[in-house]
C-alpha cells in the first residue's frame, strides 16, 4: 500500500489529485442522491427489505469513495453492489424463508389473506339474488335494474346517491325510462348510458358500489349475478382472529392460518413465522433416516468420478495432442470442443433418448454387437454408469482446454533436470507433470467439484433420480443426489409445495457444502497461495 | 481476422468506459436513480362512455386482459383476444408459458400474475387455498357446461374455473391386428397370445407408464386411489393404493409380462413406438396421441376399457386470479366470449380435446375422439386434494418393482400404501382426538373415528387438554386418541387400551372433556 | 504428412496411428450426439425413438415450421439471447476485470475474507432465488419500469449479480501472473492506479477476457430457468426458454423442430467459439495456472 502513496508525492499531482477528487466526490454525491431517492420511493411503496439493501449499496459507494483506507473497493463498488442486490440478498431471502410456512396454503402475506378473507361474502336467507344491468351518467351516477328469480324488475340507485328514494320503478316514460327490452330492461335511461356486459366489467367501480338502502345493499358480484351479499367472517384488530357472522365460530390465527376449535380452518392462509420447525421436521423426517446414507454416498462417488473422469480425459486429450508436431491438432480440437458449445439442456435430453433401452441408438449396436444390453434405466448400477458418461461427455472439453494450457506453462528445465536423473515418461507424468498440475488447476476442481455435487439439472432431466429404491420408505432412486432428494421432499409431499421447509434443507445443505468446501481448500492450500503476496 | 475481435473490442471499449467512470466518478451504470417523476403503471379508472357497439377504434384500450396458456391454446385465445378488442377495445395479452402453475405461485402474490390461467383441474385446489383464485360465477351459462366437468373445477362449494375439455385415456388397439375388440381383459390375454403365436406381434399389451397410464386396468379390479366420504369427495385418509384390486391388477400385470403377452417396458415414449410399429396390438393412451398417430399412418382405432376399466379424467379450463385487478371482466371474456360454441370448436381443432360446453360436445366429429369419450363415460375425475402429490412417486415405482423382481405384488402395493399412509398422517400428528360413539350423536359426520377433525381437544394454558360440546340426552362411549390413530389410546383410569370411559348425559346440553396428557386420564362432565 | 512419416521411427509411427485411431474414436464420441440432433431436425417424422441416422424421406419442413410458426418466433428469439448475452458479458467483464485488478495488485483488509466469500457464496444450493429474484425485478420496475418485470435490462442486470464469481478468480489468476515490476516502474514514473489499469495491464488481459466472455457469454445463453419466470412475454422472451417451451408440453411432441431449434441455437456459441479458439486455450491456460 506505501509504495502507492509514495509515487504520488508531487505537487503536481497533488493538484490533480484534489480536483479530480472534488469531481468524485460531487459525483458520488450525486449517485448517492439518486440511489437514495430511489430508497425513498421503495419505502414508500413498503418494499422494506430491498430498500435496506440499496442503502447498503449507497454505504458500499459512498464509504469507498470517502474513507481513504477503504479506498481499494471502489474498484468494485458496482461488482459488490450487484453482487449483493443479486447473490446475497436471494441468499438472505431464504435464510427467512426457513424460519417462515411459505408455500402452498401459505403463498400470500397476512394483509393480502385478510383482504380475501373480507372479501367472502354469504347470502342472507332473507337476501334475493338478481340478474343486472347498469347504467352510467355522464358525473358516474350508476343505476342497477334488477330482475329477481321471481321475475320482480326494478331499479335501484347508489346508497350514497343524493335521490329522496332508491328505488324507481320500471314504468317507461318515467324518469326517462325508455323502452324496455326483451327482459324487462330498459334500453334507455335519460342521462344515461346503458353498459353492456363487457363495458361493465371494465368499469372498475362496479364491483365495490353498494346499492340500495344503506341497511341493505345490494353489490354486483359477477358478470350474471348481483345479490344482497353480506361479509362473512369479521376480522378483529386488537385479537387478531376471524368471527363468522353467521354462527360466531371464532378463527384463531395459528402459524398463519386462521383455526377454530375443531380444527376447521379458513382458506386462504398466509406466510408466518413458525420458529425452527421446518428445521425440526428436517432433522426428525423419516425419509432422512431411510435412504440418505445410500443417496449421499452415491452423491460423493459422482462428484468426485464425475471430476475424475472429465479430468482425466481432458489431460489425456491435452497430453497426447499438445504435441505441437501433432497435425491436425487444430482440427481434432475444435471438434473435440462441440460438447461444450451445445446448451446442455439440448444434450442432455438427446442423450436420454440415445440411452432409451429399447429404442436407442446405443442399445440397437449394443444388441446387435452382443445379442444382449443393458437396461439402462431399470438397474441401479446401468443407470449410475449411463449418468457419467453424460457426465463426462459435458465436461470434458473444458478440462481439456484448462489442461492443455496448464501443460505448457510448466517450466521445461524440470522436465529437462529430470531427464538428466534417467526419469521415465510415467515417472515423469507422475512426480512432475500431475502435482504441478494439481496446484495450479485446484481452485477450478473444487469449483467443478461444487458445482457437480449440486447438479441438479443433469439427475433429473436425464433420469429424475431412478430407477426408485424398492426398500426406501421416502421415495428416492438410486441416481438421486442429495438436492434432487431433498427437492421430492419439499415440494412433492403430501401438503404441495413448501418452500419454507426447502429453505430449511438448503440452509444445512449449505452448511455441509461450504464445511466441506474449506476442508477441500485447506487441502489444495489454496488460501495459504491467496495470502501469499503474488 | 479484425471481424474475429470486434466481439472483444466492444467488451473492451466498455470495459474502458465503465473503468474511466470508476476512476473519476464511479457512477454506477447500474443502479441509476429516476431523474423525473416515477410512472405509475395505472389502469385507466374511467371507462369509456361510447355505446356498446360502436368502440371507438383509435382510442387507447379500456383494459388489460392477460392470459397464461400452453402452446396449443394460446393461438386460439389470440384470435379470440383480437376479436374481443375489435369489439369492445379490449387489449387481450396471451402469453405462451409452461409450467404454468408453478410460476403462477410465484408472480400471483406479487401482483403481476395474469388475470386467466390455464390449467387442470388438479392444479386448482392447491391455488385457491393460497387464495390464488377468485370464484367464477357462471349463472345461467353452467347449464350449458356438462356437470361432471363443472364438478372437477368445484371447491368447497365454490365454482373456481371454467371448463373447456375433458380427456381420459382409451383402449387403443391396431386395427390391422384386431377385428374385435374384446370386452374382457381374459379376451384381451386370449387374442395377445393367439396374434403371438401366428407370430404377428411380438407382445398383445404394453403400459405406458406405472401409474395413470395403468390406472384403467387396475380400477378394472376394483384398485382405487382415495376412497370417497359421504360428500362424495376424495378422503385423503382412506388410501386404496394396497386394495385387494391393486394388488390383484399387480399379480395379473406380473402373470401377463411372465407369459410374454405384456411387454415389459414401462416407458411411455417407447410404448407408443411400439405400438406405432405394430409390436404390439393394444395399448391405453390418451387424445392427445391421435394427431401422432396419424401421421405415422398406423392403423387403429379406439374401444373403451375391457371389464368397465375406469380411467381418471382430466378437465382443462379457465381459471381467474384472484389478486387480478379485472377480475369482473376476466369473467365477462371468460362467460360471453370464450364460454361460445364457436370459441369452443376452435379449441377443438386446434387441438382434439372432448369439449365440456354441451352444444360443442354435440358437433364433435371426430371418430376417435367419440370413442375415447365413450371410453370415459364411466371416468373418475383426477383427485386434485393435495394428498394426491405424495400418490404419484410411490404408486408408480410399485409397478417398476414388481416388474424387476424386487418385490412381490402384494409386498409392493403394501409398502407404497404404508409410504403414503405416513406421509399423509403427518396431519394428524399431536392430534388428541375423543372417538367415541357419541361422535355421530353430537351431530359430527364420524363415529368412533380417531380423525374426526370436528371433535379434537385444544391445549390450554393449564396443560389439560379440553374440548365442549353440545351432545342430546343419552348413554355415550368415549376414548383418547392421540396421533389420529387407534396406537396409543387411553381408556378408564388413563390406562393404555383400556375400556372405554363410560359416560351417561340427562339432559341435552354442554358436555367438557378434560385430558390430563401425564396421568392420560379423562375427566367428562356433564350437564 | 508422408514426408514426415518417412523420416521418424517405426515405433513413432505405430504411435501416431494409434493417436490417429484414438482421435477417431474421441471424435465420434464427441459429435456423435450432435449428429443425432442434425439427424432428428431433417427428419419428417416427430419419433425420436426408432430415430435412423440418416432419416427416410429427409426434409427441411422443421425448420420451415420454426420459421414460420407465429406462436414461435424462433428467430426473434434468437436475437433476444443473443442481445441479452453480449450485454451481459459486456457488465460482467467490465466488473469483474476491474474488481480482480484490486485483488491483484493490492493488499487491503478484507481482501481474502472477501475472495474467499465470492467463491463459498457460489455453492449455496439455492432453490428459492427465483422467487426471491422475480420480487426484486418486480419491486425495481414498479419505480423504474424498463428495469422491471418483461425486460431485458432487468434480467442483464439480474446476471450481472453473478458476475463476482468464478470469473473473479480466473482474472485475478491471470492478472498475478503479469509481473509487478511493470506496475511499480510505471508508478515511479508518475502514473496512476488507473492509468497502470487501463494503459499498461488491460492490454494484456486480451486472452483472459475472451475467455471468460464466452464462458459467462455460455453461461447467459443457456440460462432458461430466470429467463422464463422474469420473461413471460412471447416477443421479449430467449431462445433456451423458448425451447424449453417445446420440451416442456408433455403430450405435443415436437421433437424435431425442437431439435431444429438446438442447431439454430447451437451455431453462434459455436461460431464464436471456432473464432475465437486460440485465444480461449491461451487464455485459460494463463489464468487457471496461478489460481
Amino acid at each position: 500500500m506505501g509504495n502507492m502513496e509514495g509515487s504520488m508525492a508531487t505537487v503536481a499531482k497533488k493538484t490533480i489529485t484534489s480536483v479530480s477528487s472534488i469531481v468524485t466526490t460531487a459525483i458520488v454525491i450525486i449517485v448517492d442522491a439518486l440511489l437514495a431517492y430511489f430508497a425513498y420511493r421503495l419505502a414508500d411503496l413498503g418494499y422494506i427489505p430491498l430498500m435496506i439493501v440499496f442503502i447498503l449499496i449507497i454505504a458500499i459507494i459512498s464509504l469507498s469513495f470517502m474513507v481513504p483506507n477503504l479506498k481499494h473497493f471502489r474498484w468494485m463498488a458496482i461488482g459488490l453492489s450487484a453482487w449483493l442486490l443479486f447473490s446475497i440478498f436471494p441468499i438472505l431471502y431464504t435464510v427467512y424463508n426457513a424460519f417462515t410456512n411459505y408455500g402452498d396454503g401459505h403463498l400470500i402475506t397476512k394483509t393480502q389473506a385478510i383482504e380475501q378473507i373480507q372479501k367472502q361474502t354469504y347470502l342472507p336467507e332473507t337476501g334475493k339474488s338478481y340478474t343486472w344491468v347498469a347504467y352510467r351518467s355522464d358525473t358516474n351516477e350508476y343505476l342497477l335494474w334488477l330482475k329477481d328469480t321471481d321475475g320482480t324488475t326494478s331499479i335501484v340507485r347508489m346508497v350514497d346517491a343524493q335521490a329522496a328514494d332508491h328505488t324507481l320503478e320500471v314504468v317507461p316514460g318515467q324518469n326517462g325510462i325508455g323502452e324496455l327490452d326483451a327482459d324487462g330492461a330498459p334500453l334507455t335511461i335519460e342521462g344515461y348510458t346503458r353498459l353492456n356486459k363487457i363495458l361493465a366489467a371494465t368499469d372498475k367501480n362496479l364491483t365495490s358500489i353498494k346499492f340500495g338502502a344503506a341497511d341493505n345493499t345490494i353489490q354486483v358480484r359477477s358478470p350474471s349475478e348481483a345479490a344482497q351479499l353480506l361479509p362473512l367472517y369479521q376480522f378483529d384488530d386488537a385479537t387478531g382472529n376471524f368471527t363468522n357472522t353467521q354462527t360466531g365460530k371464532v378463527y384463531e390465527d395459528i402459524q398463519g392460518t386462521w383455526t377454530a376449535k375443531d380444527r376447521t380452518a379458513l382458506i386462504p392462509g398466509y406466510s408466518a413465522q413458525v420458529g425452527g420447525e421446518n428445521f425440526v421436521e428436517f432433522i426428525t423426517d423419516p425419509g432422512l433416516r431411510g435412504p440418505l446414507v445410500t443417496i449421499v454416498v452415491w452423491n460423493f462417488i459422482f462428484a468426485t468420478m464425475s471430476l475424475f473422469l472429465t479430468f482425466s480425459l481432458g489431460l489425456f486429450i491435452a497430453i497426447i495432442y499438445g504435441d505441437p508436431n501433432f497435425k491436425g491438432k487444430k482440427l481434432l480440437r475444435s471438434l473435440l470442443l462441440i460438447p461444450y458449445t451445445i446448451p446442455s439442456l439440448i444434450t442432455i435430453l438427446i442423450w436420454r433418448g440415445m440411452f432409451n433401452p429399447d429404442l436407442g441408438i446405443i442399445n440397437r449396436v449394443i444388441t446387435s454387437i452382443f445379442g444382449v444390453a443393458p437396461k439402462w434405466f431399470n438397474q441401479a448400477g446401468w443407470a449410475r454408469t449411463a449418468i457419467l458418461i453424460v457426465n463426462m461427455w459435458l465436461g470434458y472439453p473444458y478440462w481439456m482446454l484448462v489442461t492443455s494450457g496448464a501443460l505448457q506453462s510448466i517450466p521445461s528445465d524440470i522436465y529437462e533436470a529430470a531427464q538428466v536423473d534417467g526419469a521415465t515418461g510415467w515417472q515423469r507424468f507422475w512426480n512432475i507433470t500431475l502435482p504441478l498440475l494439481l496446484v495450479s488447476v485446484g481452485p477450478l476442481m473444487i469449483a467443478s467439484f461444487i458445482f457437480n455435487f449440486n447438479n441438479f439439472n443433469l439427475i433429473y432431466a436425464f433420469i429424475n433420480g431412478g430407477p426408485p429404491i424398492p426398500t426406501a420408505s421416502t421415495q428416492a432412486g438410486y441416481t438421486d443426489i442429495i438436492i434432487s432428494y431433498v427437492y421430492n421432499l419439499a415440494f412433492a409431499s403430501g401438503r404441495g409445495i413448501r418452500y419454507g421447509y426447502a429453505s430449511a434443507i438448503s440452509l444445512v445443505l449449505f452448511v455441509v457444502i461450504a464445511l466441506m468446501s474449506l476442508a477441500q481448500f485447506r487441502l489444495t492450500n489454496m488460501w495459504e497461495e491467496v495470502g501469499e503476496n503474488v | 481476422m479484425k471481424k474475429s475481435y470486434l466481439f472483444i473490442a466492444i467488451a473492451l471499449v466498455a470495459t474502458l468506459l465503465l473503468g474511466a467512470c470508476a476512476q473519476a466518478t464511479e457512477a454506477p451504470a447500474t443502479t441509476e436513480a429516476p431523474t423525473e417523476a416515477p410512472v405509475v403503471t395505472e389502469a385507466p379508472t374511467e371507462a369509456p362512455t361510447a355505446a356498446p357497439t360502436e368502440a371507438p377504434t383509435e382510442a387507447a384500450p379500456v383494459a388489460t386482459l392477460r392470459i397464461w396458456a400452453d402452446e396449443q391454446r394460446a393461438p386460439v385465445l389470440a384470435e379470440l383476444g383480437a376479436e374481443f378488442k375489435a369489439q369492445y377495445n379490449v387489449d387481450v395479452v396471451v402469453e405462451n408459458i409452461s409450467g404454468i402453475r408453478d410460476q403462477f405461485a410465484v408472480a400471483a402474490p406479487a401482483g403481476e400474475g395474469p388475470d386467466i390461467i390455464v390449467i387442470a383441474h388438479d392444479q386448482m385446489p392447491a391455488l385457491v387455498a393460497s387464495g390464488l383464485l377468485a370464484p367464477i360465477e357462471l349463472g345461467a351459462k353452467s347449464s350449458e357446461f356438462v356437470e361432471e366437468a363443472l364438478k372437477a373445477f368445484t371447491y368447497q362449494g365454490a365454482l373456481y374455473g371454467m371448463p373447456y375439455a375433458t380427456e381420459n385415456l382409451g383402449f387403443f388397439y391396431n386395427t390391422d391386428l384386431v377385428t374385435e375388440v374384446p370386452t374382457t381383459w381374459q379376451g384381451v390375454y386370449d387374442l395377445s397370445k393367439q396374434l403371438i403365436a401366428d407370430g404377428k406381434v411380438e407382445y398383445g399389451m404394453v403400459l405406458g407408464g406405472t401409474s395413470y397410464d395403468a390406472y384403467p386396468w387396475m380400477s378394472s379390479q376394483g384398485g382405487y386411489i382415495f376412497g370417497l366420504d359421504a360428500n362424495g369427495d376424495y378422503n385423503p385418509q382412506d388410501v386404496g393404493i394396497d386394495s385387494e384390486g391393486m394388488i390383484k391388477f399387480g399379480e395379473m400385470a406380473l402373470q401377463w409380462k411372465n407369459d410374454g403377452v405384456l411387454s415389459d417396458n414401462l416407458d411411455n415414449t417407447t410404448a407408443k413406438s411400439m405400438f406405432k410399429d405394430g409390436t404390439v396390438a393394444f395399448m391405453m393412451n390418451g387424445p392427445w396421441e391421435l394427431g401422432n398417430l396419424r401421421d405415422a399412418g398406423t392403423p387403429f382405432a379406439v374401444a373403451a376399457f375391457p371389464d368397465s376399466g375406469a380411467p381418471f379424467m382430466g378437465v382443462q379450463g379457465f381459471c381467474v386470479n384472484a389478486f387480478s385487478e379485472n377480475i369482473l371482466l376476466a369473467q365477462s371474456f371468460l362467460t360471453e366470449f370464450v364460454a361460445t360454441e364457436d370459441a369452443m370448436l376452435k379449441f377443438y381443432q386446434a387441438d382434439p380435446r372432448v369439449p365440456a360446453l354441451k352444444s360443442a360436445l354435440e358437433k364433435m366429429d371426430d371418430p376417435d375422439l367419440i370413442k375415447i369419450a365413450e371410453a370415459g363415460a364411466n371416468a373418475q375425475p383426477m383427485p386434485g386434494i393435495p394428498e394426491m402429490g405424495k400418490v404419484w412417486g410411490d404408486w408408480g415405482n410399485a409397478l417398476t418393482f414388481i416388474f424387476d423382481g424386487s418385490k412381490t405384488p402384494e409386498q409392493a402395493y403394501k409398502d407404497a400404501a404404508a409410504n403414503i399412509r405416513a406421509a399423509i398422517a403427518t396431519d394428524t400428528k399431536g392430534m388428541v382426538n375423543l372417538p367415541g360413539s357419541w361422535q355421530k350423536a353430537a351431530g359430527f359426520d364420524c363415529e368412533w373415528d380417531p380423525k374426526c377433525a370436528a371433535t379434537v381437544m385444544t391445549l390450554g394454558d393449564d396443560g389439560l387438554y379440553t374440548a365442549t360440546f353440545k351432545i342430546p340426552a343419552g348413554d355415550y362411549e368415549v376414548k383418547v386418541a392421540l396421533d389420529g390413530g387407534w396406537d396409543t389410546n387411553y381408556g378408564v383410569d388413563g390406562v393404555a387400551g383400556g375400556d372405554n370411559v363410560k359416560f351417561t348425559v340427562a339432559t341435552e346440553g354442554d358436555v367438557l372433556f378434560s385430558f390430563d396428557p401425564n396421568s392420560h386420564i379423562l375427566t367428562v362432565t356433564v350437564p | 504428412m508422408s514426408k514426415k512419416t518417412e523420416t521418424i521411427s517405426g515405433s513413432k509411427r505405430t504411435g501416431l496411428i494409434l493417436r490417429w485411431i484414438l482421435a477417431i474414436v474421441l471424435v465420434a464420441f464427441s459429435i456423435f450426439p450432435v449428429l443425432w440432433i442434425i439427424s432428428a431436425a431433417i427428419n419428417p417424422v416427430n419419433d425420436l425413438a426408432n430415430q435412423q441416422l440418416i432419416p427416410a424421406n429427409a426434409n427441411f419442413d422443421n425448420f420451415r415450421q420454426l420459421a414460420t410458426n407465429p406462436v414461435f418466433p424462433f428467430f426473434t428469439w434468437l436475437w433476444n439471447s443473443i442481445k441479452v448475452s453480449v450485454s451481459s458479458v459486456i457488465v460482467t467483464l467490465s466488473l469483474t476485470t476491474m474488481a480482480a485488478f484490486a485483488f491483484s495488485r493490492f493488499r487491503f483488509k478484507g481482501r481474502q475474507g472477501l475472495l474467499k466469500a465470492i467463491l463459498l457464496i457460489q455453492s449455496f444450493p439455492n432453490l428459492l432465488a427465483i422467487v426471491a429474484l422475480f420480487s426484486i425485478v418486480k419491486q425495481m420496475g414498479d419505480i423504474i419500469p424498463w428495469l422491471g418485470l418483461n425486460t431485458h435490462a432487468g434480467l442483464v442486470l439480474v446476471y450481472s449479480g453473478g458476475a463476482m464469481g468464478m470469473n473473479i478468480w480466473l482474472m485475478k489468476g491471470y492478472m498475478d501472473t503479469i509481473p509487478r515490476d511493470i506496475d511499480e516502474s510505471a508508478h515511479v514514473d508518475g502514473a496512476t492506479d488507473w492509468q497502470v489499469f487501463s494503459k499498461l495491464i488491460l492490454p494484456l488481459l486480451r486472452p483472459i477476457l475472451t475467455v471468460i466472455g464466452i464462458l459467462s457469454f455460455i453461461g447467459t445463453y443457456g440460462e432458461f430457468i430466470i429467463a422464463r419466470t422474469l420473461l413471460t412475454r412471447t416477443e421479449m422472451q430467449t431462445a433456451m426458454v423458448g425451447l424449453q417451451i417445446f420440451t416442456a408440453g408433455q403430450y405435443t411432441q415436437n421433437w424435431g423442430v425442437f431439435a431444429a431449434g438446438a442447431l439454430i441455437a447451437a451455431l453462434p456459441i459455436m461460431i464464436i467459439y471456432l473464432i475465437l479458439q486460440d485465444q480461449i486455450v491461451g487464455g485459460l491456460t494463463q489464468g487457471a495456472v496461478k489460481g
